[in-house]
């Protein structure tokens, strides 16, 4: 069963065309790998697949619901990290998914839960600010999945995480559909069987494993 | 989704981030006391003069401290991209607006707490039970205007010179009525039953429209 179909998703900043007449089919328990040089449409494509963004012109449907009118009976099914990690500074690590599990409406046990899977159990009075960027950038993942959903948008989660972000992510993201923005080759060919590569804002192929298109 | 959780859940944690890192507060009641330091100087104070001088300085320092207190609300989440964050859950716009709104008048309510009284020490008016009815009455509503001009002005680069533009002039009515109250509260011709109901009416009109532009404000 699809997950994801997209038809055409464009987006326009003003003049400038951020993105251009993009599909996407994405089955569920898929991983696919968004590629693509700085400024190619990978955030602004993840952003309307997470529907923190409207796209300009084109449909999409998530899990059989339109994206863009019911996007917020989405927002239980999804889960979104973003390119910045987006953490209250003054709160703890505890205190930010704990804030979050009241937003999400879930049991605060998953704050235990969610603060393991990411591997800040040790940290998790520690203020955010005081935290490393990699450990900030695991918090945020942490909170991605707080509410357990099966869809995951990344936006280059691995950004800042280490040697290990490979077998961080592996965790996260088993037994979910997955959209990975890398540009990380060697993580999208481990992570993802499909890769979709743009380039100035519209799709320029997809490929398989080890076969993405130049 | 309990939209009442959902507040209070925003606004616990605007105090407790204000209150760890005491970047507002204190900053606010030093410009009330400087406020209330320069009407007493700058004005020749005495008994008589006094009530119909002090309300004035009152609602001067209130409505600058609410441009700074209010301005703060959205800004500070747009600069940790934590809006995003925020509105990307199933909590609703709606809730996450009072939730801030709550949290900017609390601290709108802990800087009047400093000024009421002081305004008593300094111009020597009545510190009375209606006096406060008057100031938190008006807050209510400021801060619904307030927070709901701070999210729309958040992403805007000159939000600072935009937000005082926008907010000012429907900051009037409350200004005006409040005004009235006060003075009347503080011996001055008027009246205060008057201008407690006119209070009344703004707040339940803008907090209702504020409320209803919010989820538009928000979710775009």
């Amino acid at each position: 069963m699809s997950v994801i179909i997209g038809d055409g998703l464009a987006h326009r900043f003003g003049a400038e065309m951020a993105l251009e007449g993009v599909d996407l089919v994405l089955d569920s328990g898929e991983h696919i790998a968004v590629l693509g040089d700085n400024g190619a449409g990978k955030t602004t494509l993840l952003r309307i697949l997470a529907t923190a963004l409207r796209p300009t012109a084109g449909r999409l449907s998530i899990a059989g619901l339109d994206a863009v009118r019911e996007r917020r009976r989405l927002r239980h099914y999804l889960g979104y990290v973003a390119h910045a990690p987006g953490l209250y500074p003054a709160l703890s690590a505890a205190e930010n998914l704990q804030f979050f599990s009241d937003l999400q409406d879930v049991d605060r046990r998953r704050v235990d839960e969610a603060l393991d899977v990411v591997g800040l159990t040790s940290v998790a009075h520690r203020r955010a600010d005081q935290l490393s960027r990699g450990m900030q950038q695991r918090l945020a993942i942490g909170r991605a999945i707080l509410h357990e959903p099966r869809l995951l948008i990344l936006d280059e989660p691995d950004a800042s995480l280490g040697p290990d972000a490979a077998e961080l992510l592996t965790r996260v993201i088993s037994d979910k559909t997955v959209v990975l923005a890398t540009h990380d080759h060697a993580l999208a060919n481990k992570l993802c069987q499909r890769s979709l590569v743009l380039r100035h804002g519209r799709s320029v192929g997809t490929a398989t494993r080890l076969r993405v298109v130049r | 989704m309990n939209p009442f959780r959902v507040a209070l859940a925003v606004a616990r944690k605007d105090l407790r981030s204000e209150w760890r890192t005491r970047e507002l507060v204190p900053a606010l009641a030093q410009f009330i006391i400087l406020a209330l330091l320069i009407g007493n100087f700058g004005f020749q104070i005495d008994s008589r003069s006094a009530p119909s001088i002090a309300p004035g300085i009152l609602w001067l320092a209130l409505v600058f401290a609410g441009l700074v207190a209010f301005g703060r609300t959205f800004a500070a989440e747009r600069e940790q991209a934590s809006l995003e964050a925020m509105l990307m859950t199933p909590a609703s716009p709606v809730a996450i607006f009072a939730g801030k709104a709550l949290a900017a008048s609390a601290l709108l309510v802990i800087c009047e707490a400093v000024m009421l009284p002081a305004l008593s020490i300094f111009f020597g008016t009545p510190f009375s039970a209606d006096v406060i009815a008057a100031v938190l009455l008006a807050t209510v509503g400021m801060a619904a205007l307030g927070c709901l001009f701070a999210a729309i002005v958040a992403r805007i680069r000159a939000r600072e010179l935009l937000l005082p533009l926008l907010t000012l002039p429907l900051w009037i009515p409350f200004v005006i009525a409040g005004g009235v109250a006060v003075q009347s509260a503080m011996g001055l011709p008027g009246n205060y039953q008057q201008a407690i109901g006119l209070l009344i009416d703004f707040d339940i009109l803008f907090v209702v429209l504020t409320s209803l532009a919010a989820r538009f404000v928000l979710d775009e």
